[in-house]
């Protein structure tokens, strides 16, 4: 595993509350073959109301099939499906050979119809989770819809905080959305919140791949409940820039990093507001990782000088730190120039772009990967500022939602690029 | 830092890691109190940084805006810093099976339990500092999170109910649900635009 810890300057201000960034790079182990994995504890549910008729729900169905394939007889699997009224297809049931024949033939039987009483579905399947929570592997609920929640708990911060509690509680939960119609504000806080994944699905037949994609990435954890926390001197401010749930105590920060699988790599920017200081001084932060097991442990410590604004104006900058924080300003401006766009407020959307574009401008220097990330979002300005297809809209939303949480383009794990893929 | 530490503006912002334009906004919307003395060089304390950063806290675990409201306005100062200063993760105390079977019951105490959590846990007497949130007639009534479901423990037959939302401090919509996909994202836009509409100084 590897655990580092880069701040993008060392010099900060006696008369200014400066602000620093720090990029944090975590990979997690490799799983190691003779490793015997703990069992996983799985909740598969699916939205059946009438938009999911046809294919999507035929492939969705073919796709929980194969998940289950995959587990073994000491997993535990639960099948839950909802409309307007919630069933629970296959209660929760260590993942025998009849259990999976029997869970197939009652798959087979399910069909699309009614409205969407997402939040209650996805209770259900947690519940199904929490009556044999797992100590030593995972917990986790799977949802997959193409809609709103339109019947019972419908609000996206009570669905988002109640996701967050059984996080806290154990229960992981992540959300697929497939087509234009579902709502990715909702699904996506529902997965930061709740310690999982959030996926879209632009077209059916990717479906499978995602669904046995997230499974087998279960499978695979090595790390689970992994947290940085970060002790800085008195005065400094720690912000997560990155979307994980923070803790913030009165003299550290706890960062929820969450479960990490086989050779997954995650980055984290922080940002670090210095209070004043005495030239000369110095002050500094220290990073602890850790995970429930003991897999991963990692220490690093990092220090700052008060120094005058001639060496602050020309002191080195770490360009690889840049790159990752203009990445961060970029995606969070994209997803705020989609709700912008979605409401109608063009003007709106272009002005969010328009300012982080002119900030990355301001220390993009001649570095061509920051003037990549700078023309790209120059580029989409005129897409921002007039009506975008929802589809578009979709797309964007979630590839900035990926790049936030160290994700591949498709939405999958990103792995240590020194392993060659597996 | 000093206990009497006093900030411009700009200070509070980079502190607090709030925009400028929010902090007038929670001022105007009583979530903060007005500065020392009024005008380009307002000053304000610790007292309006602590109660920025547990804003941002409750924020974080999704609480609506107009219930942070009501639970910051019953906070006097010190308790708003002990409340900051407190470690910020504990173990629940109960398990995700009853925390689910809670919610599923109905049991509107669930709606606070983040809230409860920080300041007023139900289970212990209040102190002296806490609104009493536990009373759900009382928190319906008077700020009732937007599209939050009726806690009747018993469900109309027909399943339909009608769901009070708030736009503004004074003004709320009512909608009977459940809606038609079609007509509830017509509603929800109406939410967003009336929303936008009433709190025209909102970040």
């Amino acid at each position: 595993m590897t655990f580092n810890v880069r701040p993008d300057r060392h010099f900060i201000r006696p008369v200014h509350r400066s602000n620093r960034f720090v990029l944090v790079e975590v990979t997690a182990p490799p799983a190691r073959s003779e490793r015997v994995r703990p069992p996983v504890n799985l909740a598969f549910v699916l939205d059946r109301s009438g938009s999911m008729s046809g294919e999507k729900i035929r492939l969705a169905k073919q796709a929980i099939e194969e998940g289950i394939g995959r587990l073994h007889d000491d997993d535990r699997f639960a099948i839950v499906v909802y409309d307007d009224r919630v069933d629970v297809v296959v209660h929760g049931t260590l993942a025998t050979p009849d259990a999976r024949r029997t869970a197939l033939d009652r798959l087979r039987e399910i069909d699309a119809r009614g409205s969407t009483n997402l939040g209650e579905g996805w209770l259900r399947g947690a519940q199904e989770v929490a009556e044999a929570l797992t100590d030593e592997g995972v917990n986790r609920c799977l949802l997959l819809t193409d809609g709103l929640a339109n019947v019972g708990i419908t609000d996206r911060d009570t669905l988002a905080r109640h996701a967050g509690e059984l996080r806290a509680r154990g229960v992981s939960t992540t959300t697929f959305g497939v087509g234009e119609d579902f709502d990715e504000v909702l699904l996506q806080s529902m997965a930061s919140a709740g310690g999982g994944h959030f996926y879209f699905i632009a077209d059916a037949a990717s479906i499978r791949d995602h669904i046995t994609s997230e499974v087998g990435e279960t499978l695979e954890i090595v790390a689970r409940g992994v947290t940085l926390e970060i002790g800085a001197a008195e005065g400094i401010r720690v912000e997560s820039l990155s979307p994980y749930p923070v803790n913030v105590g009165r003299d550290r920060t706890e960062i929820t990093l969450g479960d990490l699988t086989s050779d997954e790599r995650v980055e984290v920017v922080l940002r670090l507001n210095f209070p004043y200081g005495e030239l000369g001084r110095s002050t500094g932060a220290a990073f602890t990782l850790s995970d429930r097991d003991g897999v991963v442990r990692g220490e690093a410590k990092l220090g700052w000088a008060y120094a005058d604004n001639g060496a602050n104006d020309h002191q080195e900058r770490d360009r690889v730190v840049d790159r990752a924080v203009a990445r961060i300003f970029a995606a969070r401006a994209r997803q705020e120039a989609v709700g912008l766009n979605r409401h109608g407020d063009y003007n709106g959307a272009r002005h969010v772009v328009e300012a982080t574009a002119r900030r990355i401008r301001s220390y993009a220097g001649r570095d061509p990967e920051l003037r990549a990330i700078l023309g790209e979002l120059e580029g989409e300005l005129q897409v921002f500022a007039a009506p975008m297809m929802e589809m578009d809209r979709k797309h964007a939303y979630a590839s900035s939602s990926y790049l936030m949480n160290s994700r591949m383009a498709d939405g999958k794990a990103m792995k240590d690029p020194n392993r060659g893929g597996r | 830092m000093p206990p009497d530490s006093e900030y411009s503006l700009q200070d509070l912002s980079d502190l607090a890691g709030v925009t400028p334009r929010t902090i007038r906004y929670y001022i105007a919307q009583g979530l903060l109190p007005s500065p020392g003395k009024a005008g380009p060089g307002a000053t304000y304390a610790d007292g309006h940084l602590n109660r920025l950063r547990l804003i941002k806290r409750l924020q974080r675990e999704h609480l609506p805006l107009a219930e942070i409201r009501t639970r910051l306005a019953a906070l006097d100062d010190a308790t708003v810093a002990a409340l900051v200063e407190a470690p910020a993760s504990e173990p629940p105390a109960d398990s995700a099976i009853d925390y689910i079977r809670a919610v599923l019951g109905g049991d509107a105490s669930f709606e606070s339990t983040a809230l409860s959590r920080l300041a007023a846990p139900p289970a212990s007497p209040p102190p002296a500092y806490a609104v009493d949130i536990a009373a759900p007639a009382y928190r319906l009534a008077e700020f009732g999170p937007a599209y939050t479901e009726t806690p009747t423990p018993t469900p109309a037959p027909d399943r339909s109910q009608w769901d009070r939302i708030l736009l503004a401090p004074d003004v709320e919509l009512h909608v009977r649900r459940p809606l038609g996909r079609r007509q509830h994202k017509r509603v929800e836009r109406l939410i967003q635009i009336a929303r936008e509409l009433l709190e025209e100084d909102q970040p």
